[in-house]
C-alpha cells in the first residue's frame, strides 16, 4: 500500500457514531425510535409506497438521459435513496453489484467532507474512487446529494453508471497488462460537482477531458444530475406532504423491517458452515496462473459471516476493493436470500459480516490494478455466495425453490474499434460486443436453468437485436444462437448460453479487438449436487475465414467448422486484428446443472435433442440416453447404458476408505439431491438417498470416491486444453457415491483443488 | 343515415350499444359464450332489437356498420390457445425468437416480480423448435442482397414445415422492412405448395427495426389470423343471413375500427380492442363535456386500466407486450395498474399491508360473494365501511353477506395487526386510494403530463366508490363519473362511435438534416398503402383524413418519440420544423435539458395514420332538471359510512341515483347507489348532476407538489 492512500479507504462504520462524529454545523434530522413504533401501518405503507415511485423515476430519468448503451441497454446502472448516515433505505433493480458500494462513498463523504468543503443545501458530488466506494472500478461513477429539510441534514439520493470510457492507457480505461491503477482511469475521491445548485463547470471539464468519449461522459454526468434533482424534487414532496418526520420514521422503518424479515429467515434455516472455491484463470494478459478466492460462509442464528481467509494475493487486473466485495456479495446474496424483502439494503447488510484479507483479490490495497473487478473478482464472489446460500437453503425444503446452480461466472468482454466507410466520410466506431451478457442461469432442484437468461448481477439486463448491431457498426453478423450442449448437464439442464459470429460488413480495413474475460480453463460456472458445470467461455478470431468470399459464392457458414483458417481459442487476456472476412466468435458460459445427469428423465433429454439444445453424443455420453430408429427414447437400452456408467465410473474411483453400514434412504433430512442426514447428535450418519451407502460419520468428514482425469472428460462443454490457457494441471474431478455411482459433486478445477460438498469436508 | 351498432364482447360479458339514425341510444348486455362468441353476439342484437322494438332483420338491414371489438384473440394468445404454426427467417438468426434479447425474463412483469429474480422465467417459446426454421438468404442495412434467397433449399423447408400439418407460417428476415423481396418471394413459394396455407410477412405486418419484436409480432399474428378470419366470416355470414345490409368492421388497438374481411391479414392490430374501446368511448364523452385532457380510469372486478387523452387525443404507445413478448403495432395507451375490486389485502412476514396485485379474480370472488373466497379485497372492506349496500349489488342481484367479509378482514388483516375489523377495512380502503395514486400519477408523468391539468373519468364497476379520493391524490380537482344508460356498456358506445383507422409504417433509419425527398418518397408510399385499403374496407367514408409522424430519436438516446410532421410538401424547412418539435416533446417529456443534440437527431421509423371519418353523432338523452340542488327527494336512507379512518363512522346519506335530476348537487360525505356501481362523495367534497345524468365532483384537492414543468437541469 502507498503511504497516504489509506485516507481514502472507507470501511463500514456504526451510523450512530458517524452522526455524532459530525461537525455542529452540520444539523442532522433524525427521528427516535418511538417515532418509529408509533407509525400506523396505513401511514407505514402509503410513505413507502410513495418512496418507491421517486426512485422508480429516478431510474428512468437516468436512463432516458443517459447517451451509453452500457444503461439505455445494457442496465449497467443504479440509484438509491439513503437516510441522513446515508443508509440505503431504497435501491433500483438494475446492477445490484452497485449497491454494496454506495453507501461507502456516502460514509466517506462524510466523514471527510463535514468540515471542509463543508456538505449543504444545493450541492452534488461525484466520486470515482473505488477504494472510498459508490462502484467497484473507476468507470463506475457515482453522483450524489444531500437533502436538506429546515436546514437539517434529511437524506441523500444517488444515481451511478458505467462510463465506457474515463482515460488510462486503453479504450475503455481497461488495459489488460500486469499493470497498476496509474494506467487505468484516475480514480476521484468525491469532488463537488454542483454547489449550490450551480453546475461547476470548472469540475465538469476536468472530468470530461479525460476521456476518450467526452460527449457520452458528459451527457451520463448531466443524466445523473438530472436523476438526482428529480429525487430531490419528489423527495420534498412528500415530505411537504407528510412531514419530515413521518417519512423519516418510515425511511427508518422499512430498514428495520427488512432485516427483520432476514433474522426471521436466517433463523429458521440450520447453523452450519459451507464453503467454495472459485479460480480465475490468468489476471492480466500473457499470465499463465489460476487465482483463487476462497469463501467459508458461516451461518449462526440470524447471522451470516463471509470469511475469505486463504485467497490469493492481489493479481493483475481482476482484484476488487472492500466495496467490490460486499458488491459481489449482493449480487447474489440480494435475489437469492431476499426476493420475497423489501430491499431496503442496509436493513439486509445489518444481517452479515465480512471477513476480507487485505491485500487479496477481494480487498486489494492502493495501486492495484482493478478494471476488472466488477467482472472478475466480483462476479466471481458472487458465484462463491450463490453456491453457499443455495447449499444452506436445501437443507430446508421451504426454501428449496430458491436453490440454484452457479450462473454464467464473467463477462467475456470484447472490444471491436476500426472504420466506418458506410457513411460518406468514413468514422470511426468502437463496439463492446453485448451478446455476451447472454450467458445461462443456474439448473434448480425443480426446473431447468433458463436459456439465455443473461447476466445474475443485472437482472434487468438485455442483449442489442442483430439489426441494431448492424445499423450501428459495419459489422454483419452471421448467427446469433443458443450453443448446442452449453447448458450444464445433470437431472435438471443448467441453461444454455449464447454464442454470436460477426464479419466486417461495410470497412474494408481491419479492426482492432481487445478481448479480457476468464473461466476458459477453469469452470466458474459449477453446477450443484452432481451437475455439471456450463460450457466454459470459448472465444475464437478466424483469421482468414473468407467468409466475403463464401458469401459471394452464396453460402452463409453457421459453424466454424465451415470456414478456412485457423479458429484457435483466444486467451482469456488478447489483443488481436479482425479483417474483412475474418470472424469474431464468441460463447460466453452456460449455467451449471443440477444432480446427476444419469438421474435426468430420458423424455427430457429427448425434448432437448428435438430442441437442438444437446446434441446426440452428450445425451448418449453424458446423459447415457439411447434413442430407437425412430427416435423414441430407448428404455431398456438406455437403463443398461446407465448402469453400465455408474459401473464404469466405481471401476475408475480412487477413494481412501469406505464407511461400512448403511443408512435408511426414506428417513432422515435430506442434504441434496443425494445426501441425508439420519439421526442426530452424535449418533447423526450421512448417507446416500439412492442406495443407502453410509457416507459420513459424526466427523462430518465425507467419505466418498473420486473419478479424475483430463478436463474433456466433462464432454462438450470444454472444447480447448487447458494447456492452452495455464501451466497447472486442470482436470475433471467427480465425486461419486462408492455404493451405486451416482455423481455428488462434478468440478473443472486445478487437480490440488480443495473440494467440498453440500458442506461437508471430504475425508 | 341509418343504425350504427357497437359490439364489445369481454371475457364475461358482452355489451353492445345501438345509435338510432337521430343519434340517441340503447344499450344491451347478455353473458359472453365462449368458446363461440358469435352466440353472445347475436343475442346482443336481439336485445338491442327487443328495446327498439322492430325485428332483428329490420334492424340489421337499416344498420350502416357493426363496430365489434373481441378479447377472443387476446385471450387465445395469453392462455396459449393458439394452433401450431411454421417460421421462417434468416439463416443463422432462428435463436432469436428463443434468446429473446435476454429481456423475455421479465418483460412486461409487474413491478413486484421484478424484484422477484427467482421467479422469473422465459416462455417456453413461440414457436416449438422444429418448427422455426432458416431460409440461406441475407440483405444488409442499406436492402442490399447480400446473398440470394436460395430457393431449392427454401422449397424443402417449407416442405418438411407443411409436412408437419402447419396451415399458417410467420416469414420474418433480417432487414425485410428495408427490402421485402425474399419475404415476398417466399410467401410465393409457400403457396405454390399449399395455395390456401396462411403466410404473414413481417415487412407487411410490422416494417419496423428490431427483428426480435418483428419476430414475435408476425408470429403472434400468425398464430391469431386463421382463427379470427374463421370467426369473422361466420360471424359475418351469420348477420348476413340475419339481413345485415351495412359493414362489419372489427376494432383495433390502436383506437379505429377495420373491415372484417381485412382484419385476419393483420390480425395483431385486432388484439387491445377491448381495451381500447373505453378510451375511445371516454374521448367521446369528453369531446362533448369539453375536457381536452382526461385520465380514463376502468376498474372491474379483476382488472385496473388506465388510459390517457391529452389535449384531445388518446395518448398512443408504439409497442406492447403480450406474454413477456413484444407486439411493436401502434395502439392506444392503456396501463393495467391494479387488480379491481378484487385485489387481495395481506401483510407481509413483516406485518405491513398491502393490497393487490393478486386478485380474488371472478371466481371466487371476494369473500361477501360467499362463493368460497376466504381473502379480504377492496370489496370487502367498501362494504364493512357501509360504502356498498348489504342488500347486494347490481341492485340485489348478487346478494352480499357481510359477516363473510368481516370474517376475512379479521382473520387476515385485523387480528394480526391488533385492530377492529372496521379500522382494518379503512386502512385497506385508504392504502387502495393511495396506491392508486400513486401508479396514475406514474402513468400521467410519464406521458409527459402534470396530472393536475386532467380531470380524472371513473367507470366500471368499481371504480367509483374510490375515484374521488385517488385523484384527490394526485391534484386532480374535477372528476366524471358518467352514469346513466351509457355507462354500464362503455366501451361499447366508444366502438359504436368510432372510425375506421388505418396504420402503415416503415422504418428506414436517417441522420437529420434528413432528405425531403427520401422523407416525401417514404410518405407517399405509405399514403398509397393507406388510400388502397381504405377503398378496400367496403363502406362509404364521408371524409379520410391523414395524419402524418416520425418516430424520432436523439443519437446517443434510448427514447424515441413520436412528432407530428405538418401537411403540405415535404421541404427542408418542415423537416426542420418537425425536429423542433421533436426537440419540445422530448424536453416535456423526460425533463427540460434532458436531450442531447450534440450526438446527432436520428429519424427512425415513418407513420401514416389515416382516418376514414364515419361521423357518428351520439345524441345523451336529457334528464329532467331538479327543481333545486337540494337532493333531499332522493335519498334513500341514511347510514353509518367510514370514509376517513381517523374521523370512523359517521351518519351518510346515500342517495337513489334513479331519483336524481339534473341540477342537483350532493355534498359530502355521501354515497350515490347505482345498480351497477356504488359512488363515494368524500367529506369536503360535492358532486353535481349535470343535464346528461353525469356526475362531476369537485376535489378540493390542493396538492402542489408538481411543476408544471419537469426539469432535471437543476
Amino acid at each position: 500500500m502507498i503511504p497516504g492512500s489509506e485516507a481514502f479507504v472507507t470501511r463500514p462504520v456504526d451510523p450512530e457514531a458517524l452522526i455524532r462524529s459530525l461537525p455542529s454545523r452540520l444539523q442532522v434530522h433524525t427521528v427516535s425510535q418511538q417515532a418509529i413504533d408509533d407509525l400506523d401501518p396505513l401511514t407505514y405503507e402509503v410513505v413507502r409506497h410513495r418512496l418507491w415511485s421517486v426512485t422508480d423515476e429516478m431510474g428512468e430519468t437516468l436512463k432516458r438521459m443517459s447517451g451509453s448503451p452500457i444503461v439505455t441497454d445494457a442496465n449497467d446502472f443504479d440509484f438509491t435513496i439513503n437516510d441522513e448516515a446515508g443508509q440505503l433505505v431504497q435501491v433500483g433493480l438494475y446492477n445490484t453489484m452497485l449497491i454494496g458500494a454506495i453507501d461507502l462513498a456516502l460514509t466517506w463523504t462524510l466523514q471527510n467532507r463535514a468540515v471542509n468543503p463543508g456538505i449543504e443545501e444545493g450541492d452534488m458530488f461525484l466520486c470515482n474512487d473505488p477504494w472510498v466506494g459508490g462502484g467497484l472500478h473507476q468507470n463506475d461513477t457515482v453522483v450524489f446529494q444531500p437533502i436538506f429539510h429546515d436546514g437539517k441534514l434529511f437524506g441523500w439520493t444517488s444515481a451511478v453508471c458505467h462510463e465506457p470510457d474515463l482515460g488510462g492507457t486503453a479504450i475503455g480505461s481497461a488495459p489488460i497488462g500486469n499493470v497498476d491503477v496509474f494506467s487505468e482511469a484516475l480514480p476521484t475521491p468525491p469532488v463537488k460537482v454542483m454547489r449550490k445548485g450551480e453546475l461547476q463547470h470548472d469540475i465538469v471539464d476536468v472530468w470530461v477531458r479525460r476521456s476518450r468519449v467526452p460527449m457520452v461522459v458528459g451527457l451520463d454526468l448531466r443524466a445523473k444530475v438530472g436523476a438526482n434533482t428529480i429525487g430531490r424534487q419528489r423527495l420534498k414532496a412528500v415530505i411537504e406532504e407528510y412531514g419530515p418526520d413521518v417519512v423519516k420514521a418510515v425511511m427508518k422503518k422499512m430498514m428495520n423491517d427488512a432485516e427483520h424479515r432476514l433474522r426471521h429467515k436466517l433463523l429458521s434455516v440450520p447453523d452450519g458452515k459451507w464453503t467454495a472455491t472459485g479460480y480465475q484463470d490468468q489476471a492480466f494478459a500473457g499470465d499463465r496462473a489460476t487465482h483463487k478466492v476462497v469463501l467459508a460462509m458461516t451461518k449462526t442464528g440470524d447471522r451470516l459471516l463471509f470469511d475469505f481467509t486463504g485467497t490469493d494475493p492481489q493479481a493483475g487486473v481482476i482484484s476488487c476493493t472492500l466495496g467490490g466485495c460486499r458488491g459481489g456479495i449482493m449480487l447474489a446474496f440480494l435475489p437469492i436470500l431476499c426476493g420475497d424483502i423489501p430491499w431496503s439494503a442496509s436493513g439486509l447488510m445489518r444481517c452479515f459480516d465480512i471477513i476480507a484479507p487485505e491485500g487479496t483479490l477481494v480487498n486489494a490495497t492502493f495501486p492495484a490494478a482493478i478494471n476488472r473487478a466488477p467482472l472478475g473478482t466480483g462476479w466471481m464472489i458472487g458465484n462463491l455466495v450463490a453456491q453457499c446460500l443455495s447449499q444452506m437453503l436445501e437443507r430446508d425444503f421451504r426454501f428449496r425453490d430458491n436453490v440454484q446452480a452457479s450462473c454464467c461466472g464473467t463477462f467475456d468482454f470484447a472490444c471491436v474499434a476500426g472504420t466506418d466507410e458506410r457513411p460518406k466520410e468514413p468514422v470511426p466506431f468502437l463496439n463492446v460486443v453485448m451478446e455476451t451478457v447472454a450467458g445461462g442461469y443456474g439448473a434448480r432442484p425443480g426446473r431447468d436453468g433458463i436459456n439465455t437468461g443473461g447476466s445474475f448481477c443485472i437482472p434487468m439486463g438485455r442483449v442489442p437485436d442483430a439489426e441494431v448491431t448492424e445499423l450501428l457498426y459495419p459489422l454483419l453478423v452471421l448467427w446469433r444462437r443458443e450453443e448446442q450442449d452449453s447448458g450444464g448437464a445433470g437431472r435438471q439442464r443448467g441453461g444454455t448460453s449464447c454464442a454470436v459470429a460477426m464479419t466486417p460488413h461495410g470497412t474494408s480495413l481491419p479492426a482492432h479487438v481487445i478481448m479480457s474475460t476468464s473461466g476458459k480453463a477453469t469452470a466458474q460456472n459449477p453446477g450443484l449436487a452432481g451437475g455439471y458445470p456450463g460450457n466454459l467461455g470459448h472465444d475464437v478470431i478466424v483469421q482468414g475465414a473468407a467468409v466475403d468470399a463464401m458469401l459471394a459464392r452464396g453460402v452463409i457458414p453457421t459453424d466454424l467448422g465451415e470456414l478456412a483458417g485457423e479458429a484457435d481459442a483466444t486467451q482469456c487476456f488478447a489483443t488481436s486484428m479482425l479483417s474483412p472476412g475474418d470472424v469474431l466468435y464468441m460463447n460466453c458460459q452456460g449455467g451449471g446443472g443440477y444432480g446427476d445427469p444419469l438421474l435426468r428423465d430420458p423424455e427430457l433429454v429427448a425434448r432437448d435433442i428435438g430442441d437442438g439444445l444437446i446434441s446426440m453424443a452428450a445425451a448418449r455420453d453424458i446423459y447415457g440416453v439411447l434413442f430407437d430408429a425412430e427416435g423414441r427414447v430407448d428404455a431398456p437400452a438406455t437403463d443398461r447404458l446407465r448402469q453400465d456408467m455408474r459401473q464404469a465410473r466405481l471401476d475408475r474411483m480412487t477413494i481412501g476408505s469406505i464407511i461400512e453400514g448403511r443408512v435408511e434412504p426414506g428417513e432422515g433430512q435430506p442434504v441434496d439431491d443425494n445426501l441425508v442426514i439420519v439421526g442426530d447428535g452424535d449418533r447423526a450418519r450421512v448417507g446416500c438417498r439412492h442406495c443407502g451407502q453410509a457416507l459420513g460419520d459424526a466427523d462430518g468428514l465425507l467419505h466418498v470416491g473420486a473419478v479424475e482425469g483430463e478436463s474433456s472428460m466433462a464432454g462438450p462443454i470444454v472444447r480447448s486444453d487447458p494447456h492452452h490457457f495455464v501451466d497447472e494441471e486442470i482436470g475433471f474431478i467427480q465425486h461419486i457415491c462408492p455404493g451405486c455411482g451416482t455423481a455428488l459433486h462434478t468440478s473443472i478445477a486445478p487437480r490440488d483443488g480443495k473440494q467440498t460438498i453440500s458442506g461437508f469436508a471430504l475425508a | 343515415m341509418g343504425y350504427v351498432i357497437g359490439i364489445d364482447v369481454g371475457g364475461t360479458f358482452t355489451d353492445a350499444v345501438a345509435l338510432r339514425p337521430d343519434g340517441s341510444m340503447v344499450s344491451a348486455k347478455t353473458p359472453s359464450t365462449p368458446p363461440d362468441y358469435s352466440q353472445g353476439v347475436l343475442s346482443a342484437i336481439d336485445l338491442l332489437a327487443a328495446e327498439l322494438e322492430m325485428p332483428v332483420s329490420q334492424l340489421l338491414n337499416e344498420t350502416d356498420h357493426i363496430a365489434h371489438g373481441t378479447t377472443s384473440s387476446l385471450n387465445a394468445l395469453v392462455m396459449g390457445k393458439v394452433p401450431s404454426i411454421g417460421f421462417i427467417t434468416t439463416r443463422g438468426h432462428r435463436d432469436s425468437i428463443f434468446i429473446m434479447n435476454v429481456e423475455g425474463r421479465y418483460l412486461g412483469r409487474p413491478q413486484h416480480e421484478l424484484q422477484d429474480i427467482m421467479g422469473q422465467s422465459k416462455p417456453r417459446g413461440l414457436v416449438e423448435r422444429r418448427l422455426a426454421r432458416e431460409a440461406i438468404e441475407r440483405i444488409d442495412r442499406a436492402g442490399n442482397v447480400i446473398v440470394p434467397l436460395n430457393e431449392e433449399d427454401a422449397r424443402q423447408v417449407i416442405r418438411e414445415i407443411l409436412a408437419e400439418g402447419v396451415k399458417a407460417i410467420a416469414i420474418s428476415l433480417l432487414w425485410s422492412f428495408r427490402n421485402p423481396v425474399h419475404e415476398q418471394r417466399l410467401r410465393e413459394l409457400v403457396h405454390e405448395q399449399d395455395p390456401t396455407a396462411f403466410v404473414a410477412l413481417s415487412s407487411e405486418v410490422s416494417p419496423r427495426i428490431r427483428e426480435f419484436a418483428r419476430h414475435s409480432t408476425t408470429v403472434m399474428s400468425t398464430q391469431i389470423g386463421p382463427g379470427l378470419k374463421l370467426y369473422l366470416d361466420d360471424l359475418e355470414g351469420r348477420l348476413r343471413d340475419l339481413g345485415l345490409r351495412g359493414a362489419l368492421l372489427v376494432m383495433q388497438s390502436a383506437g379505429g375500427a377495420i373491415a372484417a374481411s381485412e382484419a385476419a391479414a393483420s390480425a395483431i392490430t385486432t388484439i387491445g380492442g377491448v381495451l381500447t374501446g373505453g378510451v375511445v368511448g371516454c374521448a367521446q364523452l369528453a369531446k362533448k363535456l369539453g375536457h381536452d385532457n382526461v385520465i380514463a380510469t376502468d376498474v372491474g372486478g379483476t382488472t385496473f386500466l388506465a388510459g390517457i387523452i391529452a389535449d384531445g387525443e388518446p395518448v398512443r404507445a408504439a409497442q406492447t407486450i403480450v406474454n413477456q413478448h413484444p407486439v411493436n403495432v401502434p395502439t392506444l395507451r392503456v396501463d393495467a395498474i391494479g387488480s379491481g375490486g378484487g385485489a387481495i389485502a395481506w401483510l407481509d412476514t413483516g406485518g405491513n399491508l398491502h393490497v393487490g396485485p393478486l386478485s380474488a379474480q371472478a371466481a371466487p370472488g371476494p369473500a361477501c360473494y360467499g362463493a368460497g373466497g376466504t381473502e379480504p379485497t377492496n370489496t370487502d372492506a367498501n362494504l364493512i365501511l357501509g360504502i356498498l349496500p348489504e342488500t347486494g349489488l347490481l341492485g340485489g342481484l348478487r346478494p352480499i353477506r357481510k359477516d363473510l367479509a368481516a370474517e376475512a378482514i379479521r382473520r387476515r388483516i385485523a387480528d394480526p395487526l391488533g385492530m377492529t375489523v372496521e379500522e382494518a377495512a379503512a386502512a385497506i380502503y385508504a392504502v387502495q386510494n393511495a396506491q392508486t395514486g400513486d401508479l396514475l400519477r406514474k402513468i400521467v408523468v410519464e406521458s409527459g403530463y402534470d396530472p393536475r391539468n386532467f380531470t380524472v373519468y371513473a367507470f366500471g364497476g368499481a371504480g367509483p366508490a374510490h375515484c374521488a379520493a385517488y385523484s384527490a391524490h394526485i391534484g386532480v380537482a374535477n372528476v366524471v363519473v358518467p352514469l346513466g344508460p351509457v355507462a354500464s356498456a362503455f366501451s361499447a358506445f366508444g366502438l359504436a362511435s368510432s372510425d375506421i383507422v388505418l396504420i402503415r409504417e416503415h422504418s428506414d433509419p436517417m441522420t437529420a438534416p434528413f432528405d425531403p425527398a427520401r422523407v416525401e418518397e417514404n410518405f407517399a408510399r405509405l399514403e398509397r398503402e393507406v388510400m388502397e385499403a381504405m377503398k378496400r374496407q367496403g363502406i362509404r367514408l364521408n371524409r379520410i383524413v391523414l395524419h402524418r409522424e416520425i418516430d424520432i430519436r436523439y443519437g446517443l438516446q434510448l427514447e424515441e418519440v413520436t412528432t407530428p410532421l405538418a401537411d403540405g410538401p415535404v421541404t427542408a424547412a418542415s423537416l426542420e420544423a418537425c425536429v423542433e418539435e421533436f426537440e419540445q416533446r422530448y424536453a416535456r417529456l423526460f425533463g427540460e435539458g434532458s436531450g442531447f443534440a450534440g450526438a446527432g437527431i436520428h429519424a427512425i421509423t415513418f407513420r401514416i395514420r389515416g382516418f376514414g371519418l364515419l361521423e357518428t353523432h351520439p345524441v345523451f338523452e336529457p334528464l329532467a332538471r331538479a327543481v333545486s340542488p337540494d337532493p333531499s327527494a332522493a335519498l334513500l336512507e341514511t347510514r353509518p359510512v367510514c370514509l376517513t379512518a381517523g374521523k370512523g363512522f359517521v351518519d351518510t346519506p346515500v342517495y337513489d341515483y334513479h331519483a336524481l335530476r339534473a341540477g342537483h348537487r350532493i355534498t359530502g360525505p355521501a354515497v350515490i347507489q347505482v345498480p351497477t356501481t356504488s359512488v363515494v362523495v368524500p367529506d369536503g367534497m360535492y358532486g353535481d348532476i349535470d343535464e346528461i345524468g353525469v356526475l362531476s365532483i369537485q376535489t378540493n384537492s390542493n396538492v402542489t407538489q408538481f411543476q408544471p414543468k419537469r426539469s432535471v437541469a437543476g
